[in-house]
């Protein structure tokens, strides 16, 4: 089933959360709301859900509009960070319980209930723990048990709030991975909000970037990652090196580098800001006569085959980060404290500045 | 010998002083009415505990206690869902107010009742047409029991109310529950718990209660002659050993109760798995 979300704007008290909001899930696709905290994606899944509702606009499954239709009317599974199991009820009572409240001509038989129950449980591969509490398993097994929980009721769409916020990163890990998967078998519409890029970049079909109660940019994680709308995307889709500087006829000054930019802006001359990824920083032992920036290595730090280096910048003292392989870093023979010269590669360049974060 | 070590320090001292203080101010009194009782023959210990009066005073005494705990538990839940889940003007005040009981001399709240229930009081008179006496009759006692035990239901269960999480109750709606099989189904098997133990508090606190009752009870032997007045009276007559026998089968009935309820309590969250985690 399709969503379609038109014009939604949302306020608490003085905090305007959501800024006329739209957007449309396609049927069966799963969208990443990705954001950092406070940037009004989990007040937008909620309103999906019909757990808030919107000061203004309406919201359409499937062409027809369901603003005002209620939460247990909506036919939505939602699974919340903190899994929000039923505590005094088993894993199997916790699972049948959306086959329970139906009214008594649309339930189940009980028979059916346990068929359904255990197909379900056999789906998150977790049908030998049908008989225990929900205080009894890990963090991973609850929110395996929240999805089958959700997915009990048949819902036309699934929505996850931050779904593996609360695990540790292993289990984060293969979590992710384990929902891709499902999705792939249901095809069932699903959204699901992170703050997490790596996770949204890795799981989802489409990406909705969204800051301060406004969507920046919506697209495949390609597009987002590598042609970001904004320079809050960029900034959000990975470590960055922030710059300023100024073009002048399609040649960027950053630093005091002429950089040429990798791509045709039009003529257009003004002051602009410019990142840099840290592993686009190339770090030479010696000067260049083409230009370089000179700086100092304060800190090397390993991790496993890549070296990230923490430098600081000659002329302003900034701090400026670099990722290299070990190869490289080992080839270089460089050690804290030493001099070094770096060029910038594939600067992004946006124009006007305060895009910092 | 080994020394076992602990993060919590003086557990022997903070036992023993806690034995201690409980010898002090509840056992030693306790045993002192049951030796008190020996000097009586099985006979005349009979005889005081089984008078007709004295135990049409057992089923005054237990049967309006239970009545009112019984009615304190649903209007103290109401109470203490109004509290919790709504925000209206003057809140405080009302949470405040469910403390009154506690705090105000009982005689005083027994005056108050007995003079506002009787059938020229603002409310008795109301009841008197309907030729319902409120003042000097049981339903009298009940009114005054309902009264002082009220606190005991809203305040345990108040706060596991307002821990109980929303998303829980968002969960269930989800899944197409109604409002009132949320609340059924997962709000009452949560505060189930905290409701029985206000429940044993409302109902222990009525069966002692002295003070708010006999001025609205009307003490008629028979009728309307509470427990504890039966032992006042029997001190009076300087009949020691007689109160103290009637003391002693209170005493047992209530431990009795208490702890059928507990018992009850405790196979209830088995049953709704109130896990020890």
């Amino acid at each position: 089933m399709s969503i379609e979300i038109k014009n939604i704007s949302k306020g608490f008290g003085n905090f305007s959360a959501l800024k006329d909001v739209s957007l449309n899930v396609p049927t069966g696709e799963l969208v990443a709301l990705l954001g950092p905290s406070g940037c009004g994606k989990t007040t937008l899944l909620r309103i999906i859900a019909g757990l808030e509702t919107p000061d203004n606009g309406s919201i359409h499954f499937h062409g027809e509009d369901a603003t005002d239709r209620a939460v247990r009317e909506r036919q939505v599974g939602f699974v919340f960070q903190h899994y929000a199991l039923f505590r005094h009820m088993t894993v199997f009572e916790n699972v049948a319980f959306g086959l329970r409240v139906r009214p008594k001509h649309t339930r189940p038989s009980e028979a059916e209930i346990k068929r359904r129950v255990h197909e379900l449980l056999n789906l998150v591969q977790l049908d030998w723990l049908a008989d225990r509490y929900p205080p009894q398993l890990s963090g991973g097994q609850r929110q395996r048990i929240a999805l089958a929980r959700a997915l009990a009721v048949e819902p036309k769409v699934l929505l996850l709030d931050e779904p593996f916020g609360a695990l540790d990163a292993k289990v984060r890990k293969d979590l992710r991975r384990w929902l891709r998967r499902l999705h792939d078998e249901l095809h069932i519409t699903s959204v699901f909000v992170t703050h997490d890029q790596e996770e949204a970049l890795e799981v989802a079909d489409t990406i909705v970037v969204m800051n301060q109660g406004r969507i920046e940019q919506i697209g495949s994680p390609q597009q987002v990652y590598d042609h970001p709308a904004t320079p809050f995307v960029y900034q959000f889709l990975g470590n960055v090196n922030a710059f300023e500087g100024h073009v002048d006829q399609g040649v960027a000054k950053i630093a005091g580098l002429q950089v040429p930019l990798n791509y045709q802006h039009e003529a257009r001359s003004g002051s602009i800001s410019a990142f840099v990824r840290p592993y686009d920083i190339q770090v030479r032992k010696a000067y260049d006569d083409n230009g370089a920036l000179a700086a100092k290595l304060t800190y090397a730090h390993s991790i496993g085959p890549i070296v990230r280096l923490e430098l600081k910048r000659e002329d302003n003292h900034e701090f400026l980060d670099a990722e290299l392989s070990k190869a490289d870093f080992d080839n270089l023979n460089i050690k804290e404290g030493d001099s070094v010269y770096l060029k910038l590669k594939n600067v992004r360049v946006f124009f006007g500045n305060n895009f910092v974060i | 010998m080994k020394r076992k070590a602990s993060v919590l320090p003086g557990f022997k001292l903070s036992l023993g002083f806690a034995i201690l203080y409980l010898s002090l101010v509840v056992l030693i009194p306790l045993s002192a009415a049951f030796l008190k009782t020996f000097t009586l023959t099985w006979a005349e210990f009979w005889q005081s505990v089984s008078a007709p009066r004295v135990v049409a005073s057992y089923k005054l005494t237990f049967g309006a206690s239970l009545i009112a705990a019984i009615i304190n538990v649903v209007f103290g839940l109401l109470t203490a869902w109004v509290l919790t889940r709504y925000r209206f003007f003057g809140k405080k005040i009302i949470d405040a107010f469910v403390d009154f009981p506690f705090a105000l001399p009982t005689a005083v709240a027994g005056i108050s009742l007995s003079a506002i229930y009787s059938t020229n009081g603002w409310i008795g008179s109301l009841f008197e047409p309907v030729g319902i006496k409120v003042a000097y009759t049981p339903l009298g006692v009940v009114v005054a029991l309902t009264f002082i035990g009220l606190p005991f239901v809203v305040r345990t269960v108040q706060p596991v109310l307002e821990d109980l999480s929303a998303e829980v109750e968002e969960a269930a709606a989800s899944l197409g529950a109604n409002r009132w099989q949320v609340f059924y189904k997962i709000i009452f098997p949560a505060i189930w718990p905290a409701l029985i133990t206000g429940f044993a508090l409302a109902f222990a606190r009525a069966i002692g209660e002295y003070g708010s009752v006999i001025f609205i009870a009307g003490n008629m032997p028979m009728v309307s002659e509470i427990t504890p007045l039966i032992i006042i009276t029997k001190l009076e007559q300087y009949d020691y050993a007689g109160a103290t026998a009637v003391a002693v089968v209170m005493l047992v009935i209530s431990f009795a109760l208490l702890f059928l309820i507990n018992a009850l309590q405790w196979w209830s969250n088995r049953r709704l798995g109130h896990t020890a985690s």
